[in-house]
């Protein structure tokens, strides 16, 4: 599936939920199930920047494709960067470079996905993109 | 029915709905909220009155210059003050403590001298002196804090020195409520030291009547955004003798008597250490702020303040799974903070916001004191004259369901 294309299924699934309350139960549970995240790789060196939770990113090249890994101590943060991880593994360093897809603006998740510095989700982004162009380059 | 039951209309800000549900704002702690008299103030000073103050000599400037020195006066006898010289405008309560960091280690302090602060300080009552005890080469201490949450003061004394030239303590904690007693204090550093007294009062003066000549003290700082007034004013309080002896930080436009190529001299207190343009729309609207806390009555203020405490001690003390970290003294702020084992705070407050309620999450500027709680992060409930009982019970019901969404 393209990027495009996950997005668009995340969407459908989100815009189920009537309210941030229950969009954020679903987050709940996706945190839960990712069990995949090793504890011994919460490392200083691959956390994002983040202000109110940790988030830890670890890329990996396998078939010239890019999987991300991401962990947070958060619950709900643990969930989303759960789904923003999913977006972007299994793909090429080109598209997810020249994907212009903004999901600030994609995903109406409230409070917790808004383009704040600070915020964990938001750096993820930034690394996610920063490291897929350094491979590049 | 109390002065405070419909007070909430005073608040614009609460006829918002949020997540489809009325604001429960209880963050007070952070920032207020704005009564209509503070917002409407400031905006008649843009529409009718703008000009620079101390500036023109035409009737606009002369007008704002006018409200913006009575606003001095407002102060003076809010904190019964002996001259209204003795108020001096800043940024805030953060600014304000830099100031006195700079100023009081430049003039009065030398290699090996000390400063006494508590484990329990906001950040901005630690960061300004540990960069000034770097510069001149002084000593920290920190006053520890009992199981109870307030001070050890036996702990204090036995600090004290002839070493010691500043003490500097929170009035009122941002995290437990603790109210230290402020005259104890005194008396031990007046009979133990020859040090100045500074009380961080950016949580105690929006909540309490605060008197500086019967506590003694020698500074108080605070901020008007926390106290109904608006962001970017703040005020230094100090004895005038000590003003007098204190050096500027800041140079520039206002705060100068003479200036020559080579030197200057400086313009009497309070304007020596306020220099440039200075926030005077803001200085207004903390004056009507004064006005509005003065109309109801700070002793009103602080009964109210002291109802929803106890009433958050029966309400919030007894809910399944959640600590609390509050005073345990028997007077103490409206101020509860909280945190569940094995529920991330920023998860708690995310929840608790979908049900329309305001808290913080975080380490609250006082990271030092959490870390020797052995905890990393809290909610915080702080309330203020325009909460009232529903407010707890709402909070209480929305951790409730949020807990058990999180476990
Ligand atoms: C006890 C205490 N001191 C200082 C401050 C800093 O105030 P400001 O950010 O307005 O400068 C705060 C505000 O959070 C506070 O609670």
């Amino acid at each position: 599936m393209s990027i495009r294309e996950k997005v668009d299924e995340y969407k459908k699934i989100l815009d189920i939920f009537p309210n941030d309350q229950e969009k954020y139960q679903y987050l709940i549970e996706k945190a839960k199930e990712n069990n995949s995240f090793p504890p011994e790789l919460r490392l200083d060196n691959f956390k994002v920047n983040g202000c109110q939770s940790q988030v830890w990113l670890v890329p990996e090249e396998k078939n010239e494709k890019l999987f991300f890994n991401s962990d947070s101590d958060a619950l709900i943060s643990k969930g989303l960067v759960t789904l923003i991880a999913s977006i972007y593994s299994d793909e090429k360093a080109e598209d997810i470079v020249t994907s212009e897809i903004d999901l600030m603006e994609e995903f109406e998740l409230g409070v917790i996905l808004s383009p704040a510095r600070r915020n964990g989700a938001y750096s993820m982004l930034k690394t996610i993109k920063e490291y897929a162009k350094n491979l590049i380059a | 029915m109390s002065k405070f039951s419909e007070i909430k209309k005073d608040f614009p800000i609460f006829e918002r709905n949020i997540n489809g549900n009325k604001l429960t704002y209880l963050d007070s702690g952070a920032t207020s909220q704005k009564p209509n008299s503070v917002i409407d103030k400031m905006n008649d000073i843009y529409k009718f009155n703008n000009a620079n103050v101390h500036r023109g000599t035409y009737v606009l400037s002369s007008e704002t210059t006018q409200e913006y020195e009575s606003v001095r006066n407002k102060l003076q006898s809010f904190l019964n003050a002996s001259d209204s010289d003795e108020i001096i405008f800043t940024k805030g309560t953060t600014e304000a403590l830099n100031f006195l960091a700079n100023s009081i280690a430049n003039k009065l302090m030398g290699e090996g001298d000390e400063i006494i602060l508590s484990e329990i300080e906001h950040h901005a009552n630690i960061i300004p002196w540990q960069m000034v005890a770097e510069k001149y080469k002084l000593n920290i201490n920190y006053v520890k804090v009992n199981d109870d949450f307030s001070l050890d003061l036996d702990d204090l004394s036995s600090k004290l020195s002839s070493k010691t030239k500043v003490v500097s303590i929170v009035g009122e904690s941002n995290l437990s409520g603790m109210l230290p007693d402020i005259k104890e204090i005194n008396n031990l550093v007046r009979s133990n030291s020859d040090s100045l007294l500074i009380i961080d009062g950016a949580q105690l003066v929006p909540h309490r009547k605060v008197d500086v000549q019967d506590l003694g003290i020698d500074f108080l700082v605070f901020s008007g955004h926390k106290m109904l007034g608006p962001t970017g004013i703040g005020v230094v309080w100090g004895k005038k003798e000590l003003l007098n002896s204190l050096d500027p930080v800041y140079g520039g436009g206002d705060m100068i008597e003479e200036v020559h190529y080579d030197k200057a001299t400086w313009a009497p207190v309070p304007h020596k250490f306020e220099a440039g343009t200075p926030p005077y729309v803001e200085a207004i609207g903390l004056g009507a702020a004064v006005d509005y806390l003065g109309n109801l009555g700070m002793s009103e203020v602080e009964k109210h303040s002291d109802e929803l405490r106890e009433y958050g001690r029966k309400v919030l003390l007894d809910i399944d799974g959640v600590n609390v970290i509050h005073s345990e003294q028997d007077i103490a702020g409206c101020t509860f903070g909280m945190y569940v084992d094995g529920v991330h705070a920023t998860d708690l407050s995310v929840m608790l916001d979908t049900h329309g309620v305001a808290v913080r999450a975080g380490h609250h500027c006082v990271q030092p004191f959490h870390r020797k709680l052995g905890i990393d992060a809290t909610i915080r409930s702080t309330a203020y004259i325009y909460n009232d009982k529903e407010d707890i019970d709402t909070l209480k019901s929305a951790i409730i369901s949020s807990v058990e969404m999180l476990r």
